[in-house]
C-alpha cells in the first residue's frame, strides 16, 4: 500500500473512532429516528385533529341548505350549529374570538346565482387546513347539488345515485416500467432522500471544516504536516468523518424503513387512520442511484468545506467563509419542488447535470422515472470530474492553509496559492 | 564524515520580510547540535523547512545522507514543534501510537512501544485519560513521547524547554544524552544559554535569519578564551599595588576592569584583557618578576550566555515583531 493511502486511512480511522466514540454521536443515531418519526406522524395527528370535532355556525340567510349541510357536516365528525338567518358578522367573529367555533358558513339568499353575489363563504381559524377545504368543498358540494337537483323536479331516487361518489383511485406514479407506487409514496420517498443528504452534506460537511479550523487552533496542525503529507491529512479526514456519517445514515434507513413499513400500525396507536398508500419498495436500480450520490455529493462539498477550513483560523471566521457553500445547499433544497413537479423537464436536466446540484436532485429525478441510465452515468461522469478537480484545488489551498494564522486570504493570494 | 543533516544556501521570505537568510551548517551524527538566536532569528522557521512545512525559497537540505525533507525522511525524524498541540479529545497512549504509526510503525509495535514511553515518562497511570485533562507538563511529556515514539535517527526539538519546570527540564536533558549515548543526533533550537550550554557538543548562532557563528562549543570557547580574558586575585593590597606597574604596561594588558563577580571590597580582585599578541604566560612572568603575591591566576572560559550575548548584541536581542505568516 502506498504511504500517502496508509496514512490517510490510519487517520481516517482515528477520525472515525473519535467521532463514533462522542456522546453526541450516539445521541444523534438514535434521537434522529425519533424526529423522522415525529415527521411522519405529527402532520397526520394534525390533519386529523384539525378537521373532526370543527365547530361551526351555519348562517343560511336563504333557510334552504342549512339543515342538509348540517347533517352532511355531522356525518364527517364535524359539530355544526344552525344560527338564525339575520345573524350579524360581528358576533360571529365575535364568538370565533371568544374561542367558542372555529369559524361560520354564510350562505347567502341568492346562492343559485354563480357571480360574486352567489358565493358561499366560510371564515374560520381552520380555514388553512387542507382538510377543513376538502370537507366543506364535499359537503356544501352534495347539498347544492341536491337542491338544485329537487327544483328541476327529478326523481329524489334517481338524484342519490347521480350525486353517488365516482369511485376514483389515487393518483399513481409511473414511469412507464412500474405501476404499484402510488404518485404520493414515490414522491416522499424522493423528497426523504434529498432530505437525508442535505443533512449530511450540511452535518458531516461542516463538520470537516469545524476539525480543519481545530487542528488549527489546538496548533495540532504542525505536528501533524510534519509527519504526513497534508493531502493524506485530508483524505483521511473527509475518509473519516463520512465514515461516521454513512454508520448513522444506515442506521436511520434501517429505522426509517422500519417506520414507513409499519406506518399504519403506528399511526394506528395514535388513533389516525388514512396512512393509506403503501411505500413502494426502493428497486435495486434506485439503490445503487441513491448510494452513489450519497457517496459523491458528500465528497464534493466535504472538500469543499476542507479547503474553506484550512483558508480561515478561527471558528467565528468560518460563519462568513462558508456562506457560498450554504448558498449552493439551498438553491439545490429550493429546487426540489421543480425537480418533483416535472421529473423530466429541461430545467430539471439542466440542474441535474450541474455538480453542486445533481447530487440532491438526480436521486429525486431518477425515482421519479425522470431520467435514463445513461443520463445518471453522465451526470456521474461530471460529478467525479469535478470532485477531482475540486480535490487538487483544495489540495493546495490546504497545503499552504493550514499553517495560516491570523488574517484570511484575499482572493488573489488564493489564486497564488492554487499555482503554487 | 557522515551526516545527519546538511544544510545549504537555505533562504526563506514571507513577503518582504527575510526569514531566513543564506544558513548553511552541518550536523555530524551523534553529536548534541543547538540552533540558538534570540526571538525572530529564524530557528523556527529553519527547523520548519527540515521538516518539509514550508518549502524554503533557495538553498538545499540533506538529511541522512541522502534523504530530501518530506515523507521518505520523516520516518527518521522525531519533531517536539515549537507549537506544542495534540488532539484534545484523544485518549495518551492513543495519541502517541498515533503518531508512531504515522511514522512508519505497524500498529502493533507502536502500541508496544507506547506502553514503554508511558513507564519511561512516568505516564502510565494517564493512559486512559483525553489529553484535555492533563496538566500542561504531562502534555508536554506526551508531546514528547511523540517525537521519540519511532526511535527516530534524527531528533529536532524546537525550544523543548520553554514551559518546563526544573524538574522535566532535568528528565529532558536525560532524555538527550540518552539519545547521543545511543548514537542518534539530536538538533535543537534555544535562546535559554544555561540549558543549551549543559547539553550541546555544536552550536550554531543565528541572529535576524543570518549565521553569525557555527562550529563545536569546546572550539568556540577555546577561540574566545584565547581573545584573553584573566581573572587575578591578589594576597594583600601591597601585592596589587606593586601589580599596578605591570598592568600598566599596553604592551601587556589592553584593559583593566573590575570583576563582574567577587569583587573583594579591598579591590584584591580585578581582571585584565590582554593585548593583542600576548600570552597569559607573558603576564604571569612578569607578574611573578615583579614579586607580586598571588592567590588566583585564570584564564577566564566565557560561557556560552556571555559568547551569545558578546556576538548578538544586546541590541539584536530585542527582536522585531514576526510577520504573522511565520
Amino acid at each position: 500500500m502506498p504511504r500517502g493511502l496508509r496514512d490517510a486511512l490510519v487517520i481516517a480511522r482515528r477520525e472515525f473512532v473519535e467521532r463514533v466514540r462522542s456522546r453526541w454521536f450516539v445521541a444523534i443515531t438514535l434521537l434522529g429516528p425519533l424526529g423522522m418519526i415525529a415527521l411522519v406522524l405529527v402532520p397526520a395527528l394534525l390533519i386529523g385533529r384539525g378537521v373532526e370535532g370543527s365547530r361551526i355556525d351555519i348562517v343560511d340567510r336563504s333557510g334552504v341548505l342549512a339543515q342538509p349541510l348540517s347533517d352532511e357536516l355531522t356525518r364527517e365528525g364535524w359539530k355544526p350549529t344552525i344560527v338564525p338567518r339575520d345573524t350579524a358578522k360581528a358576533d360571529e367573529m365575535a364568538r370565533i374570538r371568544d374561542q367558542k367555533i372555529n369559524g361560520f358558513i354564510t350562505i347567502p339568499d341568492s346562492w343559485l346565482d354563480s357571480g360574486p353575489a352567489g358565493q358561499i363563504v366560510y371564515l374560520g381559524d381552520n380555514a388553512s387546513n387542507e382538510g377543513v377545504d376538502r370537507t366543506l368543498r364535499v359537503a356544501v358540494q352534495r347539498v347544492v347539488q341536491r337542491e338544485r337537483g329537487l327544483r328541476a323536479h327529478i326523481d329524489p331516487g334517481t338524484l342519490e345515485t347521480v350525486l353517488q361518489k365516482a369511485n376514483f383511485a389515487p393518483p399513481q406514479h409511473t414511469n412507464g416500467k412500474t405501476e404499484e407506487a402510488s404518485g404520493l409514496a414515490s414522491f416522499v420517498i424522493a423528497y426523504f432522500l434529498a432530505f437525508i443528504l442535505y443533512m449530511v452534506i450540511t452535518l458531516y460537511g461542516v463538520n470537516v471544516m469545524r476539525s480543519v479550523v481545530q487542528e488549527k487552533t489546538t496548533r495540532v496542525m504542525e505536528l501533524m504536516v510534519a509527519t504526513v503529507k497534508p493531502r493524506s491529512l485530508m483524505t483521511g479526514k473527509i475518509l473519516g468523518v463520512g465514515g461516521a456519517g454513512l454508520v448513522q445514515i444506515v442506521a436511520w434507513l434501517a429505522m426509517g424503513a422500519v417506520t414507513l413499513g409499519y406506518r399504519e400500525q403506528l399511526l394506528g396507536w395514535f388513533g389516525v387512520s388514512g396512512g393509506g398508500s403503501a411505500l413502494p419498495p426502493l428497486e435495486l436500480g434506485a439503490f445503487v442511484v441513491v448510494i452513489a450520490y450519497f457517496v459523491l455529493g458528500y465528497f464534493f462539498y466535504a472538500t469543499m468545506y476542507a479547503a474553506v477550513g484550512a483558508m480561515v483560523s478561527s471558528e467565528q471566521d468560518t460563519q462568513q467563509v462558508q456562506m457560498p457553500i450554504t448558498m449552493l445547499l439551498v438553491i439545490g433544497a429550493l429546487c426540489l419542488q421543480m425537480v418533483s413537479n416535472a421529473p423530466r423537464g429541461s430545467a430539471t436536466v439542466i440542474m441535474t447535470m450541474i455538480p453542486f446540484w445533481s447530487p440532491m436532485l438526480m436521486p429525486m429525478r431518477y425515482v421519479l422515472g425522470g431520467a435514463s441510465p445513461l443520463d445518471v452515468v453522465i451526470s456521474l461522469a461530471i460529478l467525479t470530474a469535478s470532485i477531482v478537480l475540486i480535490a487538487r484545488a483544495a489540495a493546495k489551498i490546504y497545503r499552504i492553509g493550514v499553517l495560516m494564522y491570523g488574517k484570511r486570504p484575499t482572493a488573489q493570494e488564493l489564486l497564488r496559492w492554487l499555482r503554487y | 564524515m557522515s551526516h545527519a543533516l546538511v544544510v545549504h544556501g537555505l533562504v526563506k521570505r514571507f513577503g518582504n520580510h527575510v526569514a531566513v537568510d543564506d544558513i548553511s551548517f552541518e550536523v555530524p551524527r551523534g553529536v548534541v547540535y543547538g540552533i540558538l538566536g534570540p526571538n525572530g532569528a529564524g530557528k523556527s522557521t529553519t527547523l520548519r523547512m527540515i521538516n518539509d512545512i514550508f518549502a524554503p525559497d533557495a538553498g538545499e537540505i540533506i538529511v541522512l545522507d541522502g534523504l530530501l525533507p518530506g515523507h521518505a525522511a520523516a520516518q527518521h525524524i522525531g519533531y517536539l514543534p515549537e507549537e506544542r498541540g495534540l488532539y484534545p479529545k484523544m485518549k495518551v497512549a492513543d495519541m502517541i501510537a498515533f503518531i508512531g504509526e504515522l511514522r512508519g510503525l505497524s500498529r502493533g509495535e507502536a502500541r508496544r512501544r507506547t506502553g514503554m514511553w508511558l513507564d519511561r515518562l512516568g505516564l502510565t497511570q494517564w493512559a486512559a485519560n483525553k489529553i484535555q485533562d492533563l496538566s500542561k507538563g504531562m502534555q508536554q511529556k506526551v508531546q514528547f513521547a511523540t517525537a521519540l515514539i519511532h526511535e527516530p535517527e534524527l531528533v529536532i526539538l524546537d525550544e523543548p524547554w520553554s514551559g518546563l519546570d526544573p524538574i522535566n527540564a532535568e528528565v529532558l536533558r536525560d532524555e538527550v544524552e540518552d539519545i547521543r549515548k545511543s548514537g542518534r543526533t539530536v538538533l535543537f533550537s534555544t535562546h535559554q544559554m544555561e540549558q543549551a550550554e549543559k547539553l550541546v557538543d555544536r552550536i550554531c548562532i543565528i541572529a535576524r535569519g543570518r549565521k553569525l557563528l557555527e562550529g563545536s562549543l569546546a572550539d568556540i570557547q577555546r577561540r574566545e578564551a584565547a581573545d584573553g580574558l584573566i581573572a587575578l586575585g591578589f594576597r594583600d593590597a601591597a601585592s596589587r599595588a606593586a601589580a599596578d606597574a605591570v598592568l600598566a604596561d599596553r604592551a601587556v594588558v589592553a584593559e583593566r576592569r573590575v570583576p563582574r563577580a567577587r569583587a573583594h571590597a579591598d579591590g584584591t580582585d580585578c581582571e585584565v584583557k590582554l593585548a593583542d599578541g600576548a600570552t597569559a604566560q607573558q603576564l604571569l612572568a612578569a607578574l611573578v618578576a615583579a614579586g607580586v603575591g598571588l592567590q588566583r591566576f585564570e584564564v577566564v572560559v566565557p560561557t556560552l550566555h556571555q559568547i551569545f550575548v558578546d556576538r548578538v548584541g544586546t541590541s539584536a536581542a530585542v527582536a522585531e515583531r514576526r510577520p504573522e505568516a511565520s
